[in-house]
């Protein structure tokens, strides 16, 4: 079962290629914050503890629940619903974001060889670190930037399950609180640049450089 | 519990009373008793040596812990004494949300640095870093401009990106930690004490990860564009805080993942990576300070290469790491009279461009004159700290027959030399076509000025008398980290 919930992880960054809607890129955060809270819950389940349920329920707050809203709040509040110009459909980003999660799931085996990890979720985590990352190069749309750190912090907490290293509650609580900081800041910060860029492209900001 | 009170809780309430009454003067007063309580608990724990949390804890304070907590406590003190007349300057309305914010993210910023200086629980180091950028951003976004605000967002990105990273280097070091200690043992203390059984593989890419997470908060390239940005977009005092204590801050989470590494047979490869860190960084700075065209940027990529030279001394090891703790603590003090100043130029001819700079010595010749001394120190002309602490890391490049790199890192340090000096010079000496003086208005020695140049010429006591208690907490921080003199 956590097999399935991480391939179908994966087939949420093959979404993210083909989509060019924001309101699908929030759906995906909503997808992936189920998906990890299933696949915490399943990897402990053997091992009950009261921790891990309110871990698993930190996941769905923070993650498909109040992240999702605020960045719809911000997707109305700052009109983005037109006019970016990298939100095209183009079929090299798909090739790339397929070429990362096998690339992924071929740097998971053979670390599995190395050392016992989960490799099927420490493959996903890889390929969820590595397409936020592709997002961030290929979109210039600072929200996009933003969706593709939360898809970073996926593959993050995926990570954690997929090498089988367990954190006290109390700091992923206190990390997934962090988050949600740092995503609240990274809001009131794309408002105020709103002001500024209009476009709110990250190509506009080139005020600083030398 | 004293000790407690003063470092954690005394900083929280501050906090919460700068936030509630906002008036200016009592949060002023509120924040300098903070600060100045703050640094005399950090010193006497680095002195007696005291831990006032229980052996075994999440939190605790060790002699390096101690260290930083006097370098940040020292470098809040005098921000917090320069602030007053800071403010006094920027009195429109459009700052006035701003000035409300200015005493409490200040309190807070001093409250999330201690935590990151007394956590002794790898991933809770992580959680509490990220509050340090959070306390930064308010400070940071001071003057509610573009250039502002693009640096904020660029700060924020790339040290949260960073941070993932660090993150990663933390889950990588607690795999190398399987089958030797639980999660309930992945303690800085306790970790050093396995480090011999931990598995070497995992260890190596915890140290990675951790170097390039924290390069972005250190400022080590080229993880260093974020920062450059934030720290010149900053206001004085805000920019000084930062050069001064953040990056030292972060410099010493480096060091706890290099405790542990410093007992194995990992500690070349964590050296050699800390060397190419070090150098790259200088490397860029030599490039970039010749290009740079706004001196607070200078000062910021002169920044960049002081921690370059940190992460060399560490690399190095034997006596070059008391140079490289020493220099860390000089390049905050040369860093804090530098940035006071660059607030008061700023304030006088409303730009940062270094071409718009001229007659700095006739127009604000108190201003000019600490400034070439704070320059001094900063370039490590003797007698000033920063002399010495690089005369240590020679030696111990010397000891070492590490011949290449002395060669490379003097020459290095001699282009930045000529750089930094040509637009700093200029600056002090080009005549302005309308002087100032001409108009009547001649500047007076002020609070600033005191700071400044006390920042300044505080290193040369220091290392001219050496206290003892001082000597004893060096070496046994030297100790800690694997290293005997």
């Amino acid at each position: 079962m956590i097999n399935a919930f991480t391939i179908l992880f994966c087939l949420t960054l093959i979404y993210l290629a083909v989509t060019t809607r924001l309101s699908a890129y929030v759906l995906i955060l909503v997808l992936q914050g189920m998906l990890v809270a299933g696949v915490h819950t399943l990897a402990f389940f053997n091992d009950f503890a009261w921790s891990h349920v309110v871990v698993a329920a930190g996941v769905l707050l923070v993650r498909t629940f109040l992240i999702p809203f605020y960045i719809v709040k911000i997707i109305r509040d700052l009109d983005l619903r037109h006019g970016d110009s990298t939100r095209q459909y183009h079929p090299g980003f798909l090739i790339q974001m397929a070429a990362v999660v096998v690339g992924a799931f071929v740097l998971s085996n053979y670390l599995s060889q190395l050392t016992p990890v989960n490799v099927v979720p420490l493959g996903a985590a890889i390929a969820g670190m590595a397409a936020g990352g592709l997002l961030i190069v290929r979109r210039s749309l600072l929200l996009a930037h933003v969706i593709g750190f939360l898809i970073i912090e996926n593959g993050l907490f995926l990570l954690s399950i997929g090498v089988q290293a367990e954190m006290p509650w109390m700091i992923e609580l206190a990390g997934f609180l962090d988050l949600f900081v740092l995503i609240f800041l990274m809001g009131i910060a794309m408002n105020h640049l709103k002001t500024h860029f209009p476009e709110g492209e990250s190509d506009d900001l080139t005020g600083l450089r030398e | 519990m004293v000790t407690i009170f003063v470092l954690l809780i005394l900083p929280l309430i501050t906090t919460a009373l700068a936030a509630g009454y906002r008036q200016a003067r009592l949060s002023y007063w509120l924040t300098l008793l903070a600060g100045v309580t703050h640094l005399l608990a950090s010193l006497y724990c680095l002195i007696t040596p005291f831990n006032p949390f229980p052996a075994g804890w999440w939190l605790g304070v060790d002699r390096l812990g101690a260290f930083f907590l006097t370098i940040l406590s020292h470098t809040f003190v005098l921000v917090v004494l320069y602030s007053p007349g800071f403010l006094r300057r920027m009195q429109g309305p459009e700052y006035d949300r701003s000035r409300r914010l200015f005493y409490p993210a200040l309190n807070f910023y001093l409250l999330a640095n201690t935590l990151v200086l007394i956590v002794q629980q790898y991933a809770l180091l992580w959680v509490v870093l990220e509050l340090t950028t959070f306390s930064l951003v308010p400070l940071m976004y001071f003057y509610r401009t573009k250039e502002s605000l693009e640096a904020v967002w660029k700060y924020l990105f790339l040290v949260s990106l960073g941070l993932i990273f660090l993150f990663v280097g933390i889950l990588f070091l607690s795999l190398s930690a399987r089958g030797v200690v639980d999660y309930t043992g992945f303690l800085v203390g306790r970790m050093t004490e396995v480090a011999p059984q931990l598995n070497p593989l995992w260890l190596k890419a915890g140290f990675i990860f951790a170097l390039v997470g924290l390069s972005a908060k250190i400022g080590l390239a080229p993880m260093h564009p974020g920062d450059i940005d934030a720290t010149s977009n900053s206001p004085a005092p805000v920019a000084a805080l930062m050069a001064g204590s953040m990056r030292s801050t972060a410099m010493l989470v480096l060091l706890r993942f290099y405790q542990v590494m410093a007992p194995t047979q990992e500690r070349m490869f964590a050296q050699r990576l800390l060397i190419c860190a070090g150098l790259f960084s200088l490397s860029v700075v030599a490039i970039y300070m010749w290009r740079s065209r706004n001196y607070k940027r200078m000062l910021a990529y002169s920044s960049v290469e002081h921690l370059g030279i940190v992460a060399l001394g560490v690399g190095v090891g034997g006596i070059a790491l008391l140079g490289a703790l020493l220099h860390l603590v000089f390049n905050s003090f040369g860093k804090i009279g530098l940035f006071f100043m660059a607030g008061n130029i700023h304030q006088s001819y409303g730009s940062r461009e270094i071409d718009s700079i001229k007659g700095l010595t006739r127009r604000l010749p108190w201003t000019g004159f600490v400034w070439a001394v704070a320059f001094l120190l900063i370039v490590g002309t003797p007698p000033f700290g920063i002399f010495f602490s690089e005369v240590f890391i020679l030696m111990g490049m010397i000891h070492g027959d590490h011949w290449w790199l002395l060669a490379l890192f003097l020459s290095l340090l001699m282009v930045i030399f000529i750089g930094m000096s040509r637009s700093v010079l200029r600056m002090l000496q080009t005549p302005e076509a309308t002087p100032q003086a001409a108009t009547g208005t001649v500047e007076r020695f002020n609070l600033s000025h005191a700071l400044g140049l006390y920042a300044a010429l505080v290193s040369i006591p220091l290392m001219l008398f050496r206290p003892p208690a001082l000597v004893d907490a060096l070496n046994a921080i030297l100790a800690s980290l694997g290293t005997t003199l």
